[in-house]
């Protein structure tokens, strides 16, 4: 198993801390902040961990969750969405392995994602 | 024509003398035309020398007189009827005594002759005027007689009068007849006059009162139709026909049916239009629809006459459009704003965390102190800016429950995470149980009762200097169960109970600013609580503490497999 995480996240300040708290879990992190680069580099990577955010230009982030999840490949990959929509959050608990609602703690992500990459080994 | 019309027109305000003047005039014609044609005839027999002129001089000499007298006489009864009768009469009785030899006449076959103007005397001058002309004709006869030696005939005198009795009685009668006639006519046209005009008056009025609605109803910008007993358009206002873009015409006589099919309107709303208008009052009064690329709102009542009978349905409809923008407007802006707002914040949020856990450097205890502080008013903000959306939302009613199964353990793990630390930085401790007896899997709106509990969690840890907070589930009763959050903070003096859970409210004058917060956070408690089908209790004493009760209908987890919301 890689060590790679995609932070899908278009807000370059969110994107920043996202990727900090993964880096400081232990992961390889990648910034993400569009939605065609995002459906592209999930063909060609096969990363541990996505966090998705829900709201993204061009190709939204339910498009990219259905297609990690009928991606064979990715089958493994623990996907973590986030939306500042509660509600929408409430309709991807089935798909998504977690959901955040923004506003995500630092100290939060980075806790869950430690503990996420302690298990991949 | 019109002339001999004029001739024989006679304008009087005496009935009586118009009618005697006419008459009058008859004879007048009828003598004129026998005196002209007398002297025709007499010519013409002249001319063709079958007579000599000598013999038909007195003949010839008396029709002119006579057809030049009764000319005169034409004009004169113009001017003068009673005088022109009066000419006609003398005249006529004298022109009678040459008709014959004075013995013939007085006493012989011509004594009838004098039996004419006394008849025709009462009929052209007034009745009592046949005993002047029987005692014009006795003296006549009288003289005639004398001068002929020999005797006057008495029972022709005495027939005279008697004749005048007849004629004088007749005509009377007649007269009499006729002016009763004529009051009954004046009572008749009296009463006609009066009725032509009350109807006039009525029907005038009921075309100002009814131009007069027509007026206001042609004048409102809302559109208005009325729909009678049978189910057709009865009236409607042009307004109605340039907010539906139908011609006027076509939506008189037109059924509720008819509109509720048109195609400009939304399919969906076909139902809800017809019964709205067939039957207004029976579930709703109005309704939104969008009709081609309007929104219009639509009210309607039943119209009842003044006995209190049905008589139709009206409908106003309303252009909606522009509010209905606006209300999209708003909700988007909201949606907008809370996710825009969100973002920035969790930047800071985040970087702040990263400053105090040291990601970025070591920081000093003074630095760390600033990070929590920025963070903790963050989440200030944060919690201010959701509260501002939900009470944004629960007022435009666009705030829904989505039920779905979650388990109470979840409920409080959730609720724990969100304020632990919170209590923890307090010195407070936040405590949490699940009566055995609550199912393990209940119905609901797992983030909003999760609301519901941070709200009050949350206050009570800002009221609590000392002791701790629980919050405890549980069942009340088979129908119902409970969240209860129990503090041993300052305790809710008893008058400030009833606002506390007003938009806006918060207790004591300094507790806003001590506290923070809108004193949104329990109006929404209250209003989320309610539109679950619950409601929110308080107990509190002052100095001892405050107990939150949120009962809510227990729902189990069977039925609402079919039930589910929306």
């Amino acid at each position: 198993m890689n060590n790679l995480a995609l932070v899908i996240e278009d807000d370059l300040d969110l994107s920043a801390i996202f990727a900090e708290a993964l880096n400081t879990a232990g992961f390889e992190t990648e910034i993400i902040r569009d939605g065609h680069v995002a459906k592209e580099r999930l063909t060609q990577t096969q990363p541990a961990l996505v966090l998705l955010d829900m709201h993204l230009p061009h190709i939204s982030g339910a498009d990219l969750l259905s297609q990690i999840q009928s991606d064979e490949r990715l089958k493994d990959t623990i996907v973590i969405v986030a939306t500042a929509d509660a509600r929408m959050g409430d309709s991807f608990r089935d798909e998504a392995d977690f959901v955040l609602i923004k506003p995500i703690s630092f100290t939060q992500l980075r806790d869950l994602t430690t503990r996420l990459h302690s298990n991949l080994k | 024509m019109q002339f001999i019309k004029q001739l024989y027109n006679f304008e009087s305000s005496d009935p009586d003398e118009a009618r005697r003047k006419k008459l009058l005039n008859t004879l007048l014609t009828g003598i004129f035309a026998a005196a002209f044609v007398g002297s025709i005839i007499t010519l013409i027999l002249v001319s063709l020398n079958i007579v000599a002129f000598s013999e038909v001089f007195l003949i010839f000499s008396s029709s002119l007189i006579f057809a030049i007298g009764t000319v005169i006489i034409f004009f004169i009864n113009r001017w003068s009827g009673k005088l022109a009768s009066l000419l006609f009469l003398v005249l006529f009785t004298i022109a009678l005594s040459f008709s014959d030899t004075p013995a013939q006449l007085a006493n012989g076959r011509s004594l009838f002759v004098y039996a004419i103007p006394i008849a025709i005397s009462s009929l052209i001058l007034i009745p009592p005027a046949s005993f002047i002309f029987s005692a014009l004709s006795s003296a006549i006869i009288t003289y005639l007689a004398i001068s002929v030696s020999i005797t006057p005939n008495i029972p022709g005198i005495i027939g005279f009068f008697i004749l005048a009795l007849v004629s004088w009685l007749s005509s009377r009668s007649l007269e009499n007849a006729l002016r009763e006639l004529r009051v009954i006519n004046a009572d008749l046209d009296q009463i006609v006059a009066e009725r032509t005009q009350a109807l006039s008056e009525s029907l005038t009025r009921e075309q100002i009162e009814a131009g007069r609605s027509q007026a206001i109803l042609e004048s409102i910008a809302d559109g208005v139709v009325v729909y009678g007993l049978h189910g057709k358009a009865i009236q409607a206002n042009p307004a109605l026909s340039r907010l539906l873009d139908i011609p006027f015409d076509q939506i008189i006589q037109s059924t509720v049916n008819q509109l509720a099919h048109s195609d400009q309107l939304d399919p969906k709303y076909r139902d809800k239009l017809e019964r709205l208008l067939s039957d207004p009052g029976y579930q709703i009064t109005s309704q939104r629809v969008e009709w081609d690329q309007k929104t219009l709102s639509i009210s309607a009542a039943t119209v009842l006459d003044p006995a209190g009978n049905l008589i139709g349905t009206v409908g106003v409809f309303r252009d909606f459009t522009r509010e209905a923008e606006i209300e999209k407007m708003k909700n988007s802006f909201l949606a907008i704003v809370s996710h825009e707002l969100r973002t920035p914040l969790n930047a800071i949020i985040g970087y702040a965390e990263m400053l105090k856990e040291s990601i970025l450097g070591p920081i000093n205890e003074n630095q760390a102190r600033a990070s929590d502080r920025i963070m903790s008013n963050t989440d200030r903000l944060l919690s201010i800016v959701s509260d501002l959306l939900d009470q944004a939302q629960i007022e435009a009613g666009k705030l829904t429950i989505k039920m779905r199964p979650f388990s109470p353990s979840e409920l409080l793990e959730n609720v724990h995470g969100v304020m632990d630390k919170a209590a923890a930085d307090k010195g407070l401790s936040l405590t949490s149980s699940i009566d055995p007896e609550l199912p393990q899997s209940l119905n609901g709106d797992l983030a909003r009762l999760q609301q519901i509990l941070v709200n009050l969690t949350n206050n009570a840890i800002k009221f609590t200097d000392t002791g701790s907070v629980q919050i405890r589930l549980k069942p009340l009763n088979p129908k119902h169960w409970i969240m209860e959050v129990l503090d041993t903070g300052y305790g809710i003096a008893e008058n400030e109970i009833p606002k506390i859970f007003e938009t806006f409210q918060q207790v004591g004058s300094g507790a806003t600013r001590e506290h923070g917060g809108f004193g949104l956070g329990l109006s929404i408690v209250k209003q989320l609580a309610e539109l679950m089908g619950g409601k929110v209790t308080v107990k509190s004493q002052e100095g001892v503490g405050s107990t939150f009760t949120i009962t809510l209908p227990l729902i189990s987890n069977e039925k609402t497999e079919e039930n589910k919301d929306e």
